[in-house]
């Protein structure tokens, strides 16, 4: 078993502006516990450098006129949003890590990982075909599942566990039912959407399953969530793999968000996934990194828990530092599991005409 | 003068370079003491110590065990209270009844203290130290933020191995430094570093052999790149040289990694002492009939071919045709062995090279050459060898911390990269030249590694964190050349 983690120094390159919340130091705390942990040499982890996105992956999900306007941009400098700007040599950056996902998601269907985690930055799940928007340029998520599309894999699972609703990659699979798109996120939150009632149309109605959570919710409320709607539904859908959009900033020290999961419950959620995998499509399973704002408070060890679940190895020790239980009493609202409980209730029903598990 | 003294399993080898090189061999038997008193000339003495410290590791039977302070992360198992975050931030202090009711529990000869970061913040394995004290002399506790390198599990490796032979070290240390002050240790990776260095991670000194020969081969012939064969009592070594270097490899002690660098060579179990059954065995028992051992070995073989080596009439009880078939099957397997490494040119080291070697190059199809004090070649290599050392610095402006090879300083800000490239660049220099560097060799400092990043808080940048790794590389110093 070896888990494949997709990394080149050079997505450490990338900034809008350098007080940015996606920015450099995003990674390099991570960086330094994966090198401590001796991650780099561990017998069931192999380190592998990306390829570029070629233009026709890119265009496979993007308007060929944004990719025109992003590599126009990149040579200047641009603009898309306030929270989206396009640094100069931005276009070569996206392109890796556009790379690495494509890259991570292929090595494990062709079998030359069991799984993998892509560590890239700038992160995707906010880009539609026509626009970049929220910190993302290219939908690096979509980018691979089109290409995996084209190498032969039928039906791809998405879970993206980003605390912000992955907008970008439901519009693209809207109405695509070989897509089956699952997000849990915060709501309210940027972008707003990700309501229960948005469940794809045409031949894609029932194939986008949103799971809005409070601010507050916790480990108890993913898990439930995980077991009650993602699983059933992950097995009667029957993914010939699992992609999972994997932001960070549910952690309870992230600063842009309100959510109040812990290191340890993101990694075991992820060693779920793993074992879901394993029941359903031959274990595979690959991780896209999306956002995630505690550069120096969460982001090292839910990076490490996912790297830790992926590769099998023991999740006792990961959790934060024994002072911040404080912060993650403070996170956490214990009314929000039953809104959850009650929401994921209302979901079920919604969803029962398009799935027999919930019927 | 430069001076190299290589302690073998048999011999020590000493060689005097001055302008010209002379070379002696004195026989272990006499103690290393006796090898010492013959260097009376004033000069720069280099030691390489690598056998006694590799018989030592070989030994099993001493205990170690490990202080273990992983904190967040990966798990491991045994680990204790404490934790030192990636800042260097102790977030968890650790639990001194822990650690004495641990080290009154499991009685050892020596204690390994890791901890996940310490070579950003060594306060807590300071602590563990402090308690291991009161179980434990100092020579026999290691610690594993000296050892600079962010890799928490080949740093308890390096650490449990610097355990088992840090009070070995501090004996040779002592033993030496009674014959001659100042004095330095020939590393695994073919630099000089000093005694103080040495006893804060004497892993360095494992397996130099190679390291020695590889140095020593470039010096007499002036080969670039060649293989170094090199043929000694329970091996054969083959050393590779490019560009006048020779590579270097992670450290694997007992199948795990370390983080000491060694100069990378194949070693065939296969030497002048090796014992001859029907033919060549992978073993050694003891020296050869011709010095006085109870079995034949290659050494008897080549004595039946006519050689005189030794007391050579004690070899004629081997037989004719088994020291043939010996001595045949012996160049056969390390012409192979020479032959996939294909190189361009081969040189002969030990004492056995000037009578094999040509053989060996034959086999293989290979142009060859043995150095004068081909011999001695090991010792040549200590003698011309340069101070080197690698210095790891982790600066983070925040905390108002730079890490310099795990000890910890102040520093009021956080420059440019540049600006912090000079520094360290200046620092690396400052304390080669008070290991004894020659100031020539100091012109090429290399930088490794350099990253930084801006710290921002609340959408501000607040100040900087920055790593270089810069290094004086090992080499042949510039007095010899």
């Amino acid at each position: 078993m070896t888990t494949g983690l997709i990394f080149d120094r050079e997505f450490l390159l990338h900034e809008q502006s350098p007080s940015h919340p996606e920015r450099r130091e995003r990674l390099s705390y991570t960086i330094d516990q994966m090198e401590e942990e001796g991650l780099f040499h561990h017998p069931r982890i192999r380190v592998s450098r990306p390829p570029r996105a070629t233009r026709e992956q890119v265009e496979r999900v993007h308007h060929p006129e944004y990719v025109r306007f992003l590599e126009e941009a990149s040579r200047r400098g641009g603009f898309i949003d306030f929270d989206t700007v396009v640094p100069t040599g931005l276009l070569d950056c996206a392109l890796l890590a556009a790379g690495g996902a494509l890259h991570a998601g292929i090595s494990v269907w062709k079998g030359d990982f069991t799984n993998a985690f892509a560590l890239v930055r700038p992160p995707g799940h906010h880009a539609r075909a026509g626009t970049g928007a929220g910190f993302c340029y290219l939908n690096n998520m979509a980018i691979m599942v089109r290409h995996l599309q084209h190498e032969g894999v039928r039906k791809v699972l998405v879970l993206d566990w980003d605390a912000h609703h992955g907008d970008g990659t439901q519009s693209i699979f809207y109405a695509d039912p070989s897509v089956l798109f699952t997000s849990i996120h915060q709501k309210p939150l940027y972008p707003g959407s990700g309501d229960i009632d948005e469940t794809g149309e045409g031949p894609g109605l029932g194939y986008t399953v949103n799971m809005p959570v409070p601010p507050g919710t916790g480990d108890v409320s993913y898990h439930y969530l995980f077991d009650t709607v993602i699983a059933p539904l992950a097995r009667e859908f029957s993914p010939d793999i699992i992609a999972i959009s994997a932001g960070q900033d549910v952690h309870f020290t992230d600063p842009l968000t309100g959510l109040a999961v812990s290191a340890r419950g993101y990694a075991e959620l992820v060693r779920k996934a793993v074992m879901l995998a394993d029941s359903i499509c031959n274990g595979k399973l690959v991780a896209v990194l999306e956002g995630g704002y505690s550069v120096e408070g969460g982001l090292p060890y839910t990076n490490l828990g996912i790297i830790a679940a992926l590769a099998g190895l023991p999740l006792e020790s990961i959790r934060e530092p024994a002072g911040y239980q404080e912060i993650l009493l403070r996170a956490t609202d214990p009314s929000a599991h039953e809104r959850v409980c009650q929401t994921a209730g209302e979901l079920r029903k919604l969803l029962a005409p398009h799935w027999n598990c919930f019927s | 003068m430069l001076i190299g003294m290589d302690v073998g399993g048999t011999n020590t080898d000493v060689a005097f370079v001055d302008g010209e090189t002379a070379s002696i061999k004195v026989p272990n038997s006499a103690g290393i003491d006796t090898a010492l008193s013959r260097i009376s000339r004033p000069g720069r003495l280099a030691v390489s110590t690598s056998t006694p410290l590799n018989h030592l590791l070989a030994e099993r039977d001493r205990k170690i065990v490990t202080i273990l302070i992983p904190g967040m992360g990966l798990f491991y198992e045994g680990g204790m209270k404490g934790a030192v975050n990636h800042c260097g931030d102790i977030v968890e202090d650790i639990d001194r009844d822990e650690i004495d009711r641990f080290l009154r529990a499991n009685p050892a000869d020596a204690v390994a203290i890791a901890g996940k970061f310490s070579v950003r913040n060594p306060a807590l394995e300071m602590a563990a130290a402090e308690c291991a004290c009161r179980y434990f002399p100092k020579e026999r506790i290691a610690l594993s933020h000296p050892l600079a390198v962010l890799d928490f599990p080949a740093r308890i490796v390096t650490t449990r191995l610097n355990a088992r032979i840090r009070e070995e070290a501090f004996r040779l240390v002592s033993l030496i430094g009674q014959r001659k002050k100042d004095f330095l240790f020939f590393r695994g990776d073919g630099g000089l570093t000093t005694p103080e260095n040495v006893l804060k991670d004497p892993s360095v000194l494992y397996n130099s052999s190679p390291a020695a020969v590889a140095l020593g081969v470039h010096y007499l012939t002036g080969l670039k790149d060649c293989l170094a064969v090199d043929i000694g009592g329970t091996t054969t070594d083959l050393v590779p040289l490019e560009k006048g270097i020779p590579c270097t490899e992670e450290l694997v002690y007992g199948g795990e990694r370390t983080v000491t660098r060694v100069v990378k060579a194949e070693s065939l179990p296969f030497g002048g002492d090796s014992v001859i059954a029907d033919s060549i065995e992978p073993k050694r028992d003891g020296n050869a009939l011709a010095f006085g051992g109870r079995l034949p070995t290659l050494t008897d073989a080549l004595n039946r071919a006519g050689y005189e080596i030794g007391d050579f009439r004690a070899s004629l009880s081997l037989r004719l045709e088994h020291a043939e078939k010996a001595v045949d099957d012996y160049c056969s397997i390390v012409a192979a062995a020479v032959a996939a490494h294909d190189p361009p040119k081969i040189a002969g080291c030990g004492y056995l090279a000037p009578i094999l070697v040509p053989e060996i190059a034959r086999r293989a199809r290979k142009p060859f050459v043995i150095p004068p004090h081909a011999a001695c070649a090991n010792a040549v290599g200590v003698a011309v060898s340069r101070v080197s050392l690698t210095l790891f610095a982790h600066f983070d402006g925040g905390r108002g911390r730079v890490v310099m090879n795990g000890e910890t300083g102040k520093i009021d800000r956080v420059g440019d990269d540049d600006e912090l490239v000079a520094i360290c660049t200046a620092e690396v220099k400052r304390r080669a030249l008070a290991a004894g560097a020659d100031p020539r060799d100091l012109d090429d400092i290399r930088v490794l590694h350099c990253s930084s990043f801006d710290v921002v808080r609340g959408s501000f940048r607040t100040s900087r964190i920055a790593d270089i790794v810069v290094q004086v590389a090992p080499g042949i110093t510039a007095e010899a050349r």
